[in-house]
């Protein structure tokens, strides 16, 4: 059996960023992990909240909050891994993610609201749970951090 | 079968090795390659060797300093990392880039065996502040790139706002150098 589909019915990962539960589809998933500590260091890069250590590589932590939940997402020592096509490379990167991750199948709907990173919704026992497209949710996190950037340095 | 073990001989690790400067700035730590390094001193040594900058085009950029004939641009640490105002103690004058760098202090002198590549998600101005990143004592550090201090285009507009001053504060402390050598 295919480990994206089962029962030709595709799987998705559901977790919580920050108060909202969303889902990507399995296949963009690599693994959940838990990792003591998170690094910070300067850098002028939206979205990047700092890196994590997995088996010797580093891993940057994207924090989806801004975009998807409305606020950075508190601290956490679980991340989902995922994997993005950089310049022509695909690289791992890890999502903060709050409480239990769910590995679910089920039909994707249409997203009844418009918003650009949300591909779709799946019911879940009466839950609607938006499936994101990651790229789009990072480009919206990456734009909305760099307007309150510019609000604050307006304000300074 | 498991190998033996020959008292008093560790295995050896072959990673290549390079010697490091660690320094903080603020609550951030930092990591240099001790070679890119000319000398550390601290701030209050630097006394009367320093000129302001006639026009100062650069935020990051206010002073310009001499040390053995030669002048630095003095390099803000904080304003260069875009980071809060902070308390610079020591500074590090680099070799082959005229740069002298202010910084809170130095942590320790240490030695790097590995060098990673800065994630490609990093698209910002870090892709030219940094070599890469380390790990010491366990904790992720980024590796300073020496010419990212000041760029080459950074040096241009210092020079085109401030010709010649380089030379000339250089060249002035070692007429002064000299007077009183013979007095």
């Amino acid at each position: 059996m295919n480990r994206e589909y089962n029962n030709g019915v595709p799987c998705f990962v559901v977790f919580q960023v920050g108060s909202r539960r969303v889902a990507l589809p399995r296949e963009s998933v690599a693994e959940l992990i838990a990792s003591p500590q998170l690094f910070a260091f300067p850098h002028t890069t939206p979205i990047i909240a700092g890196v994590v250590l997995r088996r010797g590589r580093i891993l940057p932590v994207l924090d989806l909050g801004p975009g998807v939940s409305g606020g950075a997402s508190p601290s956490t020592r679980f991340f989902l891994v995922v994997e993005r096509r950089i310049s022509g490379a695909t690289e791992k990167c890890a999502i903060p993610v709050q409480g239990a991750c769910e590995l679910v199948s089920g039909i994707m709907f249409p997203g009844a609201d418009n918003v650009d990173f949300v591909v779709g919704r799946l019911d879940l026992n009466g839950d609607q749970i938006d499936v994101l497209d990651l790229e789009k949710a990072i480009a919206t996190c990456s734009r909305s951090q760099d307007e309150t950037a510019g609000v604050t340095e307006v304000l300074s | 079968m498991t190998q033996q073990i020959i008292p008093g001989f560790a295995p050896r690790d072959a990673r290549p090795k390079e010697q490091i400067v660690v320094f903080a700035i603020g609550e951030y730590s930092f990591v240099i390659s001790a070679s890119a390094v000319q000398e550390i001193r601290s701030t209050d040594s630097l006394g009367g060797n320093i000129v302001e900058l006639e026009r100062p085009v650069l935020r990051k950029v206010r002073h310009v300093v001499e040390r053995d004939s030669h002048s630095y641009y003095v390099v803000s640490g904080y304003e260069h990392f875009r980071l809060p105002l902070s308390r610079p103690t020591s500074v590090l004058i680099l070799r082959n880039v005229p740069a002298a760098v202010l910084v809170d202090r130095i942590e320790e002198m240490a030695e790097m065996r590995v060098l990673l590549g800065l994630p490609r998600t990093f698209c910002g101005e870090e892709r030219t502040w940094y070599r890469g990143l380390t790990v010491v004592a366990r904790k992720v550090v980024p590796v300073a790139e020496p010419r990212g201090f000041l760029t080459s285009e950074e040096l241009r507009q210092l020079e085109a706002a401030n010709p010649g001053l380089l030379q000339r504060v250089a060249h002035s402390a070692k007429t002064l150098r000299q007077q009183r050598e013979r007095v």
